[in-house]
């Protein structure tokens, strides 16, 4: 008997147990299905979720193109509309520092035997250097630069250039050459090396020289620039070069509140009159090679001598009296200045005295042989005489024959 | 509103200074003293001078031709270059410098009667026979 009971106890235990189980498991499944559901709606709100995420970053990227679009064309207005004020401006700069120019010239010319000349090429320094800004910022803006109508030997051009650096002394023109520009090609190459000078001199040591030689090379005419500065590391040099070829054309904006306009100007007034700017040589002296590289359609051989184109200026009468008749004839070059006056040497006075001219031997050649003697005695006598008559007014051409 | 400024661009401007100014021609070096190459200090070119007159400025070498042969006063040397006189003494000075030029002191004025004794005389004239 105690056996049954052990038996339907253990019966029942199992019963229970069996229960249970099944009982576990339904829930189990249950649950499981309640997780399964609640999966699947959490995974369906997750992707709407990513999907309204995703049309949103794309309305945003929408919206940022656009506005970098309208910043751009704001720039560019701005850009413009600047330019365009500035452009007024510079060109108003440029043509009171051309007409300042002249009128200082004027001056120089009037108080030229007086002590005030020093401070007036003073003046006219400081008015060379403020017209190249005035023409850089007027390039920039995309005027044209002021032009020149007469053909320049490229020895004066550079002379020019000289005049519009601060530290003008240091250049030196190292040879002078046979080669002229032709007039259009005057202003921009003057220009440009006015820049190229300055950046040599703002790049080296205060009394460093900065030396300049021509060079011809094929068919091109070169304008060689070395200074003794620092040089440029690799960086710099592609900057510059990208500068120099027009490639990159900075805005005014991003030129810096102390302006840089140095090459992308010298950049445009290449790219606009036909030459090329090389800055990436190394000079003799361990700094920057600048080159200007002239094509031949900017240069002639020919050779015009400075001093007669100032000397036009100043007498005018005095050449008028003497290029109509015997200039030409005169077989020595040397007994004639550049106005084509007559020379005064020893002797020469008298010795070339109309008859002789006009039968067109050359003049003062055999006395020269006889007179050495007392020559320059009489030279001083008559070279004091003339000196006196010329005192107050130097010209005296007509009266000499 | 952009199209302002654009009539007037075409207009180039047009430069009618000299391209050498003076200062350049001079290398910006000071001007003598006051008592040295005067308007009628002589000048003339050192005998060996005209090697080296090679490497000198045009303007320069112009003087150097001038003065080739003979005395000439500086201001006849200005009359001829062209420039003003006060360029051709900085000139004269640097060509002095570099042993190329030789400068004489202007022959003394020639006897000049005196000023005080002509007013001298005048003033005897006028008291003598009235004004």
């Amino acid at each position: 008997m105690n056996q049954d009971v052990l038996v339907w106890c253990l019966v029942a235990v199992a019963v229970i147990a069996v229960a249970a189980v099944a009982v576990l498991s339904i829930r189990s499944r249950a649950v499981e299905a309640k997780k399964q559901h609640n999966e699947a709606v959490l995974t369906a709100r997750l992707g709407e979720a990513e999907g309204r995420l995703r049309d949103v970053s794309a309305e945003l990227h929408r919206r940022q193109a656009e506005q970098q679009v309208t910043i751009r064309a704001a720039e560019e207005a701005a850009e413009d509309s600047t330019k365009a004020v500035l452009k007024g401006a510079a060109r108003f700069l440029q043509s009171l520092a051309a007409e300042q120019m002249v009128l200082l010239e004027e001056v120089q010319r009037k108080y030229g035997g007086h002590p005030v000349l020093a401070d007036l090429m003073e003046v006219n320094h400081a008015n060379a250097q403020m017209a190249r800004r005035a023409h850089g910022i007027a390039v920039m803006c995309g005027a044209p630069l002021g032009r020149r109508t007469k053909a320049a030997s490229v020895y004066d051009v550079v002379r020019n250039a000289q005049g519009q650096i601060r530290n003008f002394r240091r250049v030196q023109i190292m040879q002078q050459t046979g080669f002229a520009l032709k007039a259009s090609a005057v202003s921009p190459v003057a220009h440009a090396v006015a820049e190229l000078l300055d950046n040599a001199a703002s790049f080296s040591q205060q009394d460093a020289p900065i030396e300049v030689t021509f060079q011809r090379v094929q068919k091109n005419l070169c304008i060689v620039i070395d200074d003794a500065g620092v040089g440029m590391n690799d960086e710099d040099r592609q900057n510059a070069t990208a500068l120099l070829s027009g490639t990159v054309q900075p805005r005014l904006s991003e030129l810096g509140t102390q302006p840089k306009f140095g090459f992308p100007v010298v950049g445009r007034i290449a790219a606009q009159y036909g030459f090329r700017v090389d800055v990436t040589g190394v000079s003799r002296y361990g700094g920057v090679r600048a080159v200007v590289l002239l094509p031949e359609e900017l240069w002639t051989e020919e050779e015009i001598t400075a001093p007669a184109t100032q000397a036009q200026a100043q007498a005018p009468r005095m050449s008028a009296v003497r290029d109509t008749d015997d200039t030409y004839e005169l077989p020595r070059g040397r007994d004639r200045t550049v106005s084509g006056l007559p020379k005064r040497g020893a002797r020469q006075r008298r010795d070339t005295a109309a008859p002789v001219r006009e039968a067109g031997a050359p003049p003062a050649r055999p006395a020269a042989v006889e007179r050495n003697s007392g020559r320059s005695l009489g030279a001083l006598q008559r070279g004091t005489l003339s000196g006196r008559n010329l005192d107050s007014t130097p010209s005296e051409g007509p009266e000499d024959s | 509103m952009s199209d302002e400024p654009e009539p007037e661009p075409e207009a180039e401007l047009e430069l009618t200074a000299p391209l050498v100014p003076f200062f350049v021609v001079t290398g910006g070096r000071s001007l003598p003293p006051a008592h040295e190459y005067e308007r009628t200090t002589l000048v003339s070119a050192k005998r060996d001078a005209a090697a080296e007159a090679r490497t000198l400025s045009p303007e320069a070498r112009e003087v150097m031709r001038l003065v080739a042969d003979g005395f000439l006063s500086v201001a006849e040397v200005a009359g001829h270059t062209g420039l003003p006189l006060g360029v051709v003494r900085i000139l004269l000075a640097e060509l002095a410098d570099e042993d190329l030029v030789l400068a004489r002191k202007p022959i003394p004025p020639a006897e000049r009667p005196d000023k005080e004794l002509l007013h001298a005389v005048l003033d005897g004239l006028k008291t003598r026979f009235g004004a």
